[in-house]
């Protein structure tokens, strides 16, 4: 019996069968041995000191009176002394917004001087719509704006980490609102870091359609957030609702904090987000503070809420 | 003489898959998509080095020639246009983008050397069934 001189006899075949066999073989053993290195790698990274580790306080609300909170300076000063009591200091707290409930002087100096109370040595600050009441934020900037670009935004590195914060409180109509000037800062700022920079965002209103109806995101985000969507890791942190909410887009992960003032109702729940007076001694469960941490090599930021004590 | 092409081949990959799956390790595999590229190309080309120094046929060099060919040109999109949405800049990670570019297009000029010097190779021996 003759055979075609290009085709393959049945012993060629099954070599090259068992050579394709060892191929993926060895491929998946390989896989798996990576992963497995990979995981181990990041078990470990996770037992490590924190590269960085903050604290996030929101809508302080300091000048508020009513029945869902008649002590707001009162709870606001409990969570600095439960951010001075973690038992180390934070590299910076943050305070994301609405720091004054009406916007008058006195309020701003009674923020101002409280947040002095503050064992970090840093605190940074955003605008909430509460802080702009009747000025288009001209007091809020006038206290907390030393440093910042335009009506407030501003950005730093910190121990390898970039952060960026955001103004979305003036000029909104329903939704937050960044605006052209904002959004090419966000784009120039970016533009010369390497896309394994962590980035963390902070803002008032939530950057994210957490619930539209009510106002709670930032029309023109989608667009701030392309600029992000090369980095490996964003997250944004914002108040304004005053409730714990996550959600994870791509590469972006929202963290919505809570409160140090007085709770809101769910997304949805009744027709507008009016305060809501819990029963008496559950207040202090609905406010809190929120630790962060970042270690370096994990994507993922570390968050621990906190209810007021 | 072929021996020393198919080593050199073998090694160049070997370092381009070293140089991913270290990537991978640290941090490339919490990116969408480029985590799970990097982890195939890892272990693919791990595979194929090994086989090919094992004195496995010829289509594995076709196999490692293609991973490290598919390899550059990833990395150009990821340079211009974006691949998967994921885009870096230059030469980084330093120093491995550089290294994995250098393994990839050396891997690829030793395959393609013996078809561009188009001289015969000595055929191997197979003893027929």
């Amino acid at each position: 019996m003759t055979r075609e001189p290009n085709t393959m006899s049945r012993r060629q075949l099954i070599r090259h069968t068992a050579w394709f066999g060892a191929a993926v073989g060895f491929a998946v053993v390989g896989g798996e041995v990576i992963s497995h290195v990979a995981g181990s790698a990041a078990a470990e990274r996770s037992n490590a000191r924190p590269t960085l580790r903050f604290a996030q306080v929101s809508d302080s609300h300091i000048g508020f009176s009513g029945a869902p909170n008649p002590d707001v300076a009162g709870t606001f000063g409990h969570a600095i002394e439960q951010v001075n009591g973690l038992g180390y200091a934070p590299d910076f707290v943050i305070h994301t917004g609405d720091l004054t409930h009406l916007s008058t002087p006195d309020q701003f100096d009674q923020v101002k001087q409280m947040m002095t109370g503050f064992r970090t040595p840093h605190v940074f600050t955003v605008p909430g719509e509460h802080d702009s009441v009747d000025d288009a934020g001209q007091k809020y900037r006038s206290v907390f704006g030393a440093g910042t670009r335009g009506d407030g935004w501003y950005s730093f590195d910190i121990a390898g980490v970039h952060v960026i914060a955001l103004v979305n409180t003036l000029n909104l109509k329903k939704l937050g609102h960044l605006g052209v000037d904002q959004l090419e800062f966000v784009k120039q700022d970016v533009a010369g870091l390497s896309s394994d920079t962590p980035i963390i965002v902070f803002s008032h209103i939530p950057l994210f359609a957490m619930y539209p109806d009510w106002g709670w995101g930032t029309d023109d985000a989608t667009q701030a957030l392309s600029y992000l969507s090369r980095f490996s890791s964003v997250t944004c942190l914002n108040g304004h609702v005053h409730q714990l909410f996550s959600k994870t887009e791509g590469n972006v992960t929202f963290y919505s904090g809570t409160t140090t003032a007085y709770p809101l109702p769910h997304p949805g729940d009744g027709p507008a987000p009016k305060p809501v007076t819990l029963p008496a001694g559950k207040l202090h469960d609905a406010l809190g503070i929120r630790e962060v941490s970042y270690t370096k090599g994990q994507a993922a930021l570390a968050l621990k809420e906190t209810a007021l004590q | 003489m072929r021996i020393l092409f198919r080593l050199g081949l073998a090694a160049s990959l070997a370092v381009s898959a070293l140089s991913h799956a270290y990537l991978y390790i640290h941090g490339y595999q919490h990116i969408p998509m480029i985590g799970a590229a990097f982890l195939v190309q890892a272990s693919v080309s791990f595979s194929l080095a090994l086989l090919i120094v094992a004195g496995g046929p010829r289509w594995l060099e076709w196999g490692a020639a293609a991973v490290a060919g598919g390899s550059l040109v990833a990395f150009v999109l990821s340079r211009t246009v974006g691949l998967f949405g994921f885009s870096e800049r230059g030469w980084e990670p330093a120093p491995h983008a550089a290294i994995t570019v250098v393994a990839e297009v050396l891997c690829v000029l030793l395959w393609a050397a013996p078809i561009v010097v188009r001289r015969p190779l000595p055929k191997r021996l197979v003893v027929a069934p």
